[in-house]
Parts: structure tokens; C-alpha cells; sequence
């Protein structure tokens, strides 16, 4: 599966490349021409990159989320739901390398093996950084109201998180 | 919503932080301004280091011209020490002023420490803003050669080829995309990089979709039907082979976790379909019915 990954992106390239010039396309050109967007776009993402990365740095470093989590563990137990990995399905959405550190954490408390660190890998792995992905790809193009972008986004999220639950659960029991 | 978003994490974060510093301040956490008592005993043969006993806790410290002690701090000492020594800037050294001392006991005055989460919450607001330049400046590098490679394609008709075989599929999700408008190829060429676990790739390409997405859209400030259906599928990103970070943190154990990863994108993927279809119709009748 790995070596695939490898695979792939000079694969593509050769195909893209090739399959240009048999076309008679000007190739060094004509990609001159599409990369000089690159950085224009990268300007363009600062402000919402900036809104959104601050607001959720402030409620990271309010410690916030421990209040929530002491509320939500009781309730989760009650549910029959693995108390351990919430951290991971409200920091997911908020940020990747929160997300990481989480996952980091679980491995050095429970060990590689354990359903709570496979489950929370699965979260991990079912779903995206939300917000971040909703801030560049809307930055991009200057959009600022996103509709219902937001609702659709964090509701796959929380059906992905319960989903990788229920799932991990069933699959290795 | 994403307006409430937004303010509800700034608004909950300060008063939060600032909650947690009263209730700092009155019940005084950090004795700021009291002076503290402790045992100590000379370290064999060394002049100056000392083991310090404060608060039943046991620390290694030495004592510089008889002024001031410095207390050495490791990730199992006390937590109000370790946030002490932070807010001071060192993270294991914490330097105390000797009140008075004789034999075997010394009086201590440590540093004071207010506001220490107010402070935290401002810094990791200054310290993020600048990250999300470096961030933005990291794309511009892959940007330009995603955007190169997809203006080859392009032009070569290459990419009208692979929309061919997903154009069904495509249509369904997005019907008010014209027939071979470029925004279809963007689409899927993005999908196909988010399934095989592409991700510095799905980035550029889904931001050329939406680029293209843009010039279909008759409000240029406001999300159309298709974006927030081409972004509720990227964030609850579809997905085959897993995520590279996630390779790097579980190692070979990934590998007996991709079908449940599998199962469980899938179920988020086809919510977040559903739902967007749900307020797109939802959005169109009330269209229709404000005339």
C-alpha cells in the first residue's frame, strides 16, 4: 500500500508531462503560465488562515476544552462510549497537529495495541481538519460567507466520529 | 453559523481563560508575594548544591551569594513550579529569593505569577497569527506546481478523458455544473488525489476547483450549492489508503486499521452528501417561495 503512494505522484507526472508533448503542447510554457497563480493564492488565504488559526489558538490556550471534556466523560460513560478518545473527536476538526498530539498521547498512555488507540487512529483517519480546510479553500477565492458549508462539514464530522467508534469496536472484538 | 463559530471559540476561550485567573488570583495558587518556608541539606562535599524539601516535594537547587536559589525543575516536578519557571521564561529553572536561612531551614520568596492563562491565551493568539503566514507562505511552493501540472493536463485533454469515466457520478453531485466545464476535471482530479491519501496534492487541486467553481457563481462573496458540496466531501475526506501522518505516528500497524478507516470515511462521506443535498433543497424552495 505504501510503495503505491510512492508510486503514484511520478507516475502521474511522466503521464502529464508525456502525454502533453505528444499533444504539441508548449509544456514549460504552459506550466509557467498555471504556477504563477501559486502565490497569489497564497496571499489571498493569509487573512482567513489568520482569523481561524487565532480564534482557535485563544480557545486551545484558554484550557476550555478540559472543562468540556469533564463534562462530556461522564456522559459518554453513561452512553457506553469510550470516554478516552472525545479529546480526539473535538480537537480533529479544530486542528491537525492538536489532533496529532492527542493521538501521540494516547499511544504513549495505552500502547499501540489498545482498541482506545486504534479507535482514535481511525477518527483520525476518517476525518479532516474542518475548519482549516473550510479557511484555505474559501480564502482562496475570497468567499466569506460560507452558506451551510460549516453545518455539512461538522455534521460528516461527528458522523465519521461515531461511525470509526461503532466500527473499530465491531471489527476487533 | 460559521459567524457564531468564530466568536464563540474567541468569546469562551478569554472568558474562560480569565475565570480560571480570578479564581488564580483570590485563592492566591502561586503564594505570589508569601514567603515560604523549606528544609534543606548540603548535596556531599559541594559548597552550594543543595536538596531542598518545599511542600513535602523534594528539589534539587543551588544557592548563588547566599541571595538566591536555584531551583531545578525537571517534567516531574510540581506543576505551579513548572508554570512559575514558564511564565519566567526558563523551563526548568526557577530562581527564588533567600529571605533568611540558618542551618537547616530557609525562608523562600518565589517570583510572583498573575494572569498566567490571559497570558497564555494572548501569546498563542500573536504566536498563531504568525504561523498561519508561514503556513500560507509553505503552500506557495506546491501551489505553483500542482497549478503548473494541472494547466498541462488541461490543455493536453487529458483531463477531459479521466471526467469522462466519473461524469455520472459527478453530475449527480453537482448537477448545475455545465457538461465539460474544467471545474469537473479539477474535481475529480482532487478526489483522486484525497482517495489515494494525496494530501499536499488534494490542496492545490481542490483550490483550483473552487476557482472554477467561482466563475459559475453568481455571487461572488457567498458559497454556492457546489462548493459546499465539493467542501463537505474534502473535509469528511473520502479516502482509501491512509493518511501519511498517520503512517508516521502508528507505523505497520496502520495497515490492519485501513478497512475500518474505509468504512468509517465512508459513512461520514455519505452524510456529508446528504446533508448538503438536504440544505441545497432546502435553500431552493425557500428561493422559490420568496418568488
Amino acid at each position: 500500500m505504501q510503495q503505491l503512494t510512492i508510486l503514484i505522484i511520478p507516475l502521474l507526472i511522466l503521464l502529464i508531462i508525456s502525454y502533453g508533448l505528444i499533444k504539441r503542447i508548449a509544456v514549460y510554457e504552459v506550466f509557467v503560465d498555471g504556477a504563477k497563480e501559486g502565490f497569489t493564492i497564497a496571499v489571498n488565504i493569509i487573512p482567513y488562515l489568520v482569523a481561524m488559526l487565532f480564534a482557535i489558538a485563544i480557545f486551545r490556550a484558554s484550557g476550555a476544552l478540559d472543562v468540556i471534556l469533564t463534562i462530556l466523560t461522564p456522559l459518554a460513560s453513561l452512553l457506553g462510549f469510550p470516554a478516552e478518545v472525545i479529546p480526539m473527536g473535538l480537537m480533529r476538526p479544530l486542528t491537525g497537529s492538536g489532533s496529532v498530539g492527542v493521538l501521540a498521547e494516547l499511544i504513549n498512555v495505552h500502547g499501540e495495541d489498545s482498541i482506545i488507540v486504534k479507535t482514535a487512529a481511525v477518527i483520525f483517519g476518517s476525518t479532516e481538519t474542518t475548519l482549516y480546510v473550510l479557511a484555505v479553500y474559501f480564502g482562496a477565492i475570497q468567499i466569506k460567507n460560507t452558506a451551510y458549508a460549516i453545518q455539512a462539514g461538522l455534521i460528516a464530522d461527528f458522523a465519521g466520529f461515531v461511525a470509526a467508534i461503532s466500527i473499530t469496536w465491531w471489527y476487533f472484538s | 453559523m460559521l459567524n457564531k463559530i468564530w466568536a464563540g471559540l474567541i468569546i469562551f476561550g478569554i472568558l474562560f481563560a480569565l475565570g480560571q485567573d480570578i479564581h488564580d488570583e483570590i485563592s492566591n495558587t502561586y503564594n505570589n508575594g508569601i514567603t515560604q518556608n523549606a528544609t534543606y541539606s548540603f548535596v556531599k562535599k559541594s559548597p552550594t548544591h543543595i536538596i531542598l524539601t518545599l511542600n513535602d516535594q523534594l528539589l534539587n537547587a543551588d544557592i548563588r551569594n547566599n541571595q538566591y536559589l536555584h531551583i531545578h525543575l525537571n517534567k516531574q516536578s510540581p506543576a505551579y513550579l513548572l508554570d512559575i519557571a514558564t511564565a519566567n521564561g526558563k523551563d526548568n529553572l526557577l530562581i527564588a529569593h533567600i529571605v533568611s536561612k540558618n542551618n537547616t531551614q530557609l525562608n523562600l520568596l518565589l517570583p510572583e505569577l498573575h494572569w498566567k492563562k490571559l497570558h497564555a491565551v494572548t501569546q498563542a493568539a500573536f504566536d498563531m497569527a504568525k504561523f498561519a503566514v508561514k503556513l500560507a507562505m509553505g503552500l506557495i511552493g506546491i501551489m505553483a506546481l500542482w497549478l503548473g501540472l494541472m494547466q498541462i493536463a488541461e490543455k493536453s485533454g487529458l483531463i477531459k478523458h479521466m471526467v469522462k469515466i466519473v461524469q455520472p457520478l459527478l453530475h449527480w453531485l453537482f448537477p448545475n455544473i455545465p457538461e465539460g466545464h474544467p471545474a469537473l476535471g479539477s474535481i475529480s482530479m482532487n478526489m483522486a488525489a484525497n482517495i489515494l491519501g494525496l494530501g499536499n496534492a488534494a490542496t492545490p487541486l481542490g483550490i483550483k476547483a473552487m476557482q472554477q467553481l467561482q466563475t459559475l457563481n453568481s455571487d461572488k462573496d457567498k458559497a454556492s450549492d457546489e462548493m459546499c458540496m465539493f467542501l463537505a466531501l474534502n473535509t469528511s475526506s473520502v479516502q482509501l489508503l491512509p493518511p501519511v501522518t498517520l503512517i508516521a505516528l502508528m507505523g505497520t500497524q496502520v495497515s490492519e486499521l485501513i478497512i475500518p478507516i474505509i468504512l468509517a470515511t465512508s459513512c461520514s462521506t455519505i452524510t456529508a452528501v446528504i446533508v448538503a443535498k438536504f440544505y441545497a433543497k432546502k435553500n431552493h424552495k425557500r428561493e422559490k417561495a420568496g418568488g
